[in-house]
């Protein structure tokens, strides 16, 4: 068996992730941006990367030479973002080795240095990512303003260009049909919570996104303060909620939870979405302890039967038939060695 | 509540608009409001002409900025952006767009973020004019308070020191490698938007 390491509240935080938006003051930003200054972006921002301390660890990935599958397996992993295939030809991200790092370039901005860790950790993941921007901007000016902070092409990331956000499990929370609440008071922080997967109000998974709004006004420290504050109150929430439903029927709760872990392991076909739905409960299971298989293992594993990815794994375009049947089939295989007895 | 037609004013009026059946209600500040009386034809505004004239009046900072503004047609000599093209698409073209566009865009950030003072990291290194910045913003209030409490001599200074650093940040700036708005047009048009 593989060993993992658990991260801070990782029974209830999957990942932690901060994001800084920057442009190079003397280029044109993204609506005027040709492909010649895309260029200009993608060779100055390597130019620096490289030459960092960890610059060996670094990957340059041009979206335009990767496979469709390739590119929507990065955005299922979350090293870049979906926005970012929007400009597939001129985008490029820089990857380090473990994933943690990730440098996107000429999405909506010419720069987004993103910090990426598991767990709630988002105090390490804003470091690593100022840690880079100090580099980049040491080198080459972003454009700045006394008044208005980092000038980003959207007015809604002027300031500190920050982005930070934790994805969250919340499996008791949704039963008990509480995310409208927990909604409108992190609304009130100036947090927004939505649904990771899925649109509208349904969340695939039970897996949310928490994240702050306002980037003008209020210091990286500030917001990063309160966004691990807030996260610490859902957890906590999440916690007592799981506890109360085991309190009241544990029986009714362990024959729910694990009648999926007996779906996935022998299933033939698996859909996208009842996977998702079956991943949450025994996610739920194991940070019961009622199933002994380690939470980074199963986040990995649930992102790694994505549809790009296992396009990838198949090393072909696969149609939906058949990625249901490669999903069962490396579930079948796979998931029984991630459990200890 | 904003205005839903340029999105960067309050809304002081209440537009409520029936053709052929089909209500249409909109929220609008006065200078809008004031558009739209021009443009409906055949609406007739008498008798609230005297409470509108009334509400402009009284508001004499919202016809101030209406003077000031009119954001369709400013347009940012950098990169030839619009302002009725920032609108459209919600991107600005290059960093010279948020002077160009100064007034509008402060209403705007103070309605997205409730703020327009930015109170996080400020670049160091090479950024040096940001720091500079500081600096005269500094003098300035001590330039202030020393005319203030009449010691003109010592104001003098601050003066002269505020003059020194602005001719350095104006050096600066010129120096700041900015390519020519020529090649900024060349075959921008579509801009791989693929």
């Amino acid at each position: 068996m593989r060993e993992f390491v658990m991260a801070p509240e990782q029974d209830v935080v999957i990942s932690s992730r901060v994001r800084l938006s920057r442009n190079y003051e003397d280029l044109p930003f993204s609506p005027k941006l040709t492909a010649e200054y895309a260029e200009e972006v993608i060779e100055r921002t390597a130019d620096v990367v490289f030459n960092t301390e960890h610059g060996a660890a670094f990957t340059l990935l041009r979206m335009g030479e990767l496979e469709e599958d390739a590119r929507t397996r990065l955005v299922e992993h979350h090293l870049i973002s979906y926005d970012l295939l929007k400009f597939v030809n001129r985008a490029a991200a820089m990857v380090s080795s473990a994933g943690t790092i990730t440098v996107m370039l000429n999405e909506e901005d010419h720069v987004r240095v993103q910090g990426l860790l598991p767990g709630l950790q988002l105090e390490r993941s804003a470091e690593m990512a100022l840690k880079l921007d100090e580099a980049l901007e040491s080198r080459y000016p972003f454009a700045f303003d006394a008044q208005w902070g980092f000038l980003t092409a959207s007015p809604a990331n002027t300031g500190t260009g920050m982005r930070s956000s934790v994805i969250l499990h919340l499996p008791a929370i949704t039963a008990a049909g509480q995310t409208g609440v927990i909604m409108q008071t992190v609304a009130k922080l100036g947090l927004a919570i939505r649904g990771l997967y899925g649109e509208g109000s349904e969340a695939r998974g039970n897996l949310y996104q928490l994240s702050n709004q306002a980037t003008l006004g209020r210091s990286e420290e500030d917001v990063i303060r309160a966004m691990s504050a807030a996260t610490r109150q859902i957890v906590e929430h999440e916690r007592s909620m799981r506890e109360a439903a085991e309190k009241k029927d544990m029986l009714q709760l362990q024959d729910s939870l694990m009648r999926s872990w007996g779906e996935l392991i022998c299933a033939r076909l698996m859909t996208g979405r009842e996977f998702m739905r079956r991943y949450s409960d025994i996610r739920y299971a194991a940070s019961m302890g009622y199933l002994h298989a380690p939470l980074p293992g199963l986040d990995m594993m649930m992102m790694d039967l994505q549809p790009g990815s296992l396009g990838v794994r198949a090393g072909k375009l696969i149609s939906p038939r058949e990625s249901e049947i490669l999903r069962a089939k490396l579930l079948r295989e796979e998931l029984p060695g991630l459990v200890s007895d | 509540m904003m205005c839903e037609d340029c999105g960067i004013r309050p809304a002081k009026f209440h537009l409520m608009t029936i053709i052929n059946g089909d209500r249409v209600e909109q929220n609008l500040c006065p200078v809008c409001m004031s558009r739209h009386q021009k443009q409906i034809p055949g609406l007739d505004f008498s008798n609230l002409a005297g409470i509108l004239n009334n509400l402009l009046e009284s508001n004499r900072d919202e016809a101030e900025e209406r003077a000031e503004i009119e954001p369709d047609n400013a347009v940012c000599e950098q990169c030839g952006m619009t302002y009725a093209e920032f609108q459209k698409g919600g991107m600005l073209g290059c960093a010279r767009c948020y002077q160009a566009f100064h007034t509008p865009l402060n209403a705007l950030l103070q309605r997205v973020h409730g703020n327009t003072q930015h109170a996080g990291k400020v670049p160091g290194g090479v950024h040096s004019g940001v720091s500079i910045r500081m600096n005269i913003d500094r003098l300035r209030q001590k330039l202030e308070k020393a005319v203030e409490d009449e010691e003109y001599e010592q104001a003098a200074r601050y003066r002269d020191a505020i003059r020194a650093l602005t001719a350095q940040l104006e050096r600066r700036e010129s120096e700041i490698r900015v390519r020519p708005h020529d090649r900024l047009e060349d075959g921008e048009e579509e801009n791989d938007h693929a």
